[in-house]
């Protein structure tokens, strides 16, 4: 089975029986199986707690497994030396709900990073960056620092820095916990357009009214498990009550956050 | 929306603007740190300015000296000096390395007995000894032994003092003072060393997120440590620019007040013939920024290193 994925040059992201655990604390994650091919789009679904942060954490590189393997694009990641993680970290973009962008920099600087620390020219990527940036609706605001932006604004300024090296794989982890409804939508719709033009996106949310539009694949975590593994089914209307839990867990989370 | 717009949205139009460095400027470190680097540098200059003047003062001295010996003639019978001294400077003129001879006449020679004898008469028959002052070459100061020889056989009462005894305790306590200046700089080098990468590892703690930040996005380590080397080489050579400036300063100041204290200042000759000193000093900035960017580099890679991830 391993081998097989290895030869499959369209596997992203493969989990094989990963488990996370910190010093002996109750499992975060524990026997996670799952796959991302080239032009996925998945939910990453379930409570807050209930291990979606780590698990991309895992694929961003920010954490390392305690048991199982984690392979990224073919290659086994436990075992990675230090050295070779900016290579593969080149290779996925990530948005977060705080959005984490550098405060004395631009936008336009920000968005740039990426490329920067690749140690490409200024000339070679200004018009990526600017023309990112006016996908993203800022084309206005290049100039902006982000104490000035609105949260939709930055959220959209970490989704064109997350793009600009081109990655292969997209990780948002609950983008529109910070932004207005409205926003929010607009930012998963670049998202899903994003994916239609081949980037495989995980976007972890606990906001169900919003995967159930989507109409995507989802990975449903609770407990630190892996329960679901498809398509969310549409439920029979209970929608008043469904689209206030909905409302309310963001809220909730935003005060967390 | 449309308030905030500086320049248009042609690509071309962004690349003159300036690259801002992805670590912030001015910290909270960042001026304490100017000014303990200041201070530290500051201090690196006066004692290197100390081991510079104390070898300049004692190469002058036992210059002075090594192109000079003394003859002294003495005798119990004054009448006898003085034929011995005319004897002994007329050899002295013809011996070849001889550059001058100055035969000090018996009124000299009281008057240097002055300070231990007082202005008392001196009585003709105390046998005042005669003093020959002969400026030599090199060479000829080196081996006396020839003319020594020579003087021994006209002028029996000749001493030749050649101030070795003078000479080796000047160059002794000049080498103290030397090592004890650069032991000092060391010293304060080694505090430079420690401070920087005390401010280092705040600084990274201070960082944390926009390193993270900058790993997430693809950053080698060595791209996070070129970026803290390069604003500890600023802040280094910013603080001993500073230190060096006032170290100047304060040393032209010394030479200036010290200028009417002509005959008795030791290091006087020194401190007022100071240009290679001070040029010497350079060195201080030089080393301390060069050592501020190596220091900060190694700490932030060594502290990288252990960690797996961000």
């Amino acid at each position: 089975m391993i081998q097989e994925s290895q030869k499959d040059r369209s596997i992203l992201v493969k989990f094989d029986h990963v488990g996370l655990s910190y010093d002996g604390v109750a499992d975060i994650l524990s026997d996670v199986d799952m796959v991302i091919r080239d032009g996925d789009f998945r939910f990453l679904t379930g409570p807050s707690g209930a291990g979606k942060t780590s698990l991309l954490k895992m694929i961003y590189l920010a954490q390392r497994p305690s048991t199982g393997a984690v392979t990224l694009f073919g290659e086994n990641v436990n075992q990675m030396p230090r050295e070779q993680l900016p290579l593969m970290r080149r290779r996925i973009g990530v948005v977060f709900q705080e959005f984490r962008l550098l405060e004395h920099l631009t936008a336009f600087e920000n968005v740039a990073l990426p490329m920067r620390v690749q140690g490409v020219n200024q000339n070679e990527y200004a018009q990526d960056v600017t023309e990112l940036l006016t996908w993203v609706g800022l084309g206005d605001r290049i100039f902006a620092l982000p104490e000035t932006l609105s949260g939709g604004e930055k959220q959209r300024v970490a989704l064109a820095r997350a793009l600009v090296a081109k990655p292969d794989l997209i990780l948002a982890d609950e983008p529109t916990g910070n932004v207005d409804p409205i926003m929010g939508e607009r930012i998963m719709r670049l998202l899903v357009e994003l994916n239609r033009l081949g980037t495989a996106v995980i976007v972890a949310t606990h906001d169900l009214d919003l995967v159930r539009r989507m109409k995507k694949n989802i990975l449903r975590l609770k407990g630190g498990r892996l329960t679901l593994h498809g398509p969310l089914k549409e439920r029979t209307h209970k929608p008043a009550a469904g689209q206030d839990q909905g409302a309310a867990a963001s809220r909730s989370a935003m005060g967390a956050g | 929306m449309g308030e905030t717009m500086e320049k248009p949205l042609d690509g071309s139009a962004l690349v003159p603007t300036k690259r801002r460095p992805l670590l912030p400027e001015a910290g909270a470190a960042g001026a304490p740190l100017i000014t303990v680097i200041a201070v530290i540098s500051f201090l690196a200059c006066m004692s290197l300015a100390g081991f510079f003047l104390v070898r300049q003062a004692a190469q002058e001295w036992t210059s002075d000296l090594t192109g000079s010996i003394t003859v002294q003639i003495i005798s119990n019978s004054p009448a006898d000096i003085s034929r011995q001294t005319d004897a002994a400077a007329a050899i002295l003129r013809t011996t070849s390395g001889v550059v001058s001879v100055k035969v000090y006449s018996l009124d000299e020679r009281r008057k240097l007995l002055e300070p231990w004898l007082g202005q008392a008469e001196i009585s003709d028959d105390l046998p005042v000894p005669g003093i020959i002052a002969v400026k030599v070459q090199k060479a000829l100061r080196k081996d006396l032994s020839g003319l020594r020889s020579q003087l021994a056989e006209i002028a029996p009462g000749a001493v030749v003092d050649d101030h070795g005894v003078w000479n080796d305790s000047l160059a002794a306590s000049a080498r103290t003072g030397q090592i004890l200046a650069f032991g000092i700089f060391l010293m304060i080098m080694l505090a430079a060393i420690a401070v920087i990468i005390y401010a280092a590892r705040a600084g990274l703690a201070a960082n944390k997120e926009i390193i993270d930040v900058l790993h997430l996005v693809g950053a080698s380590d060595e791209f996070v440590a070129a970026e803290v080397q390069r604003r500890f080489f600023l802040l280094g050579l910013r603080g001993a620019v500073m230190g060096l400036a006032l170290a100047i300063l304060v040393l032209l100041f010394a030479g200036w007040a010290l200028q009417g204290v002509e005959p008795s200042g030791y290091f006087l000759p020194a401190i007022r013939n100071q240009s290679g000193t001070l040029f010497w000093l350079i060195i201080v900035p030089l080393l301390m920024c060069t050592v501020a960017a190596f220091s900060a580099k190694r700490t932030v890679m060594r502290a990288l290193a252990g960690r797996w991830s961000q």
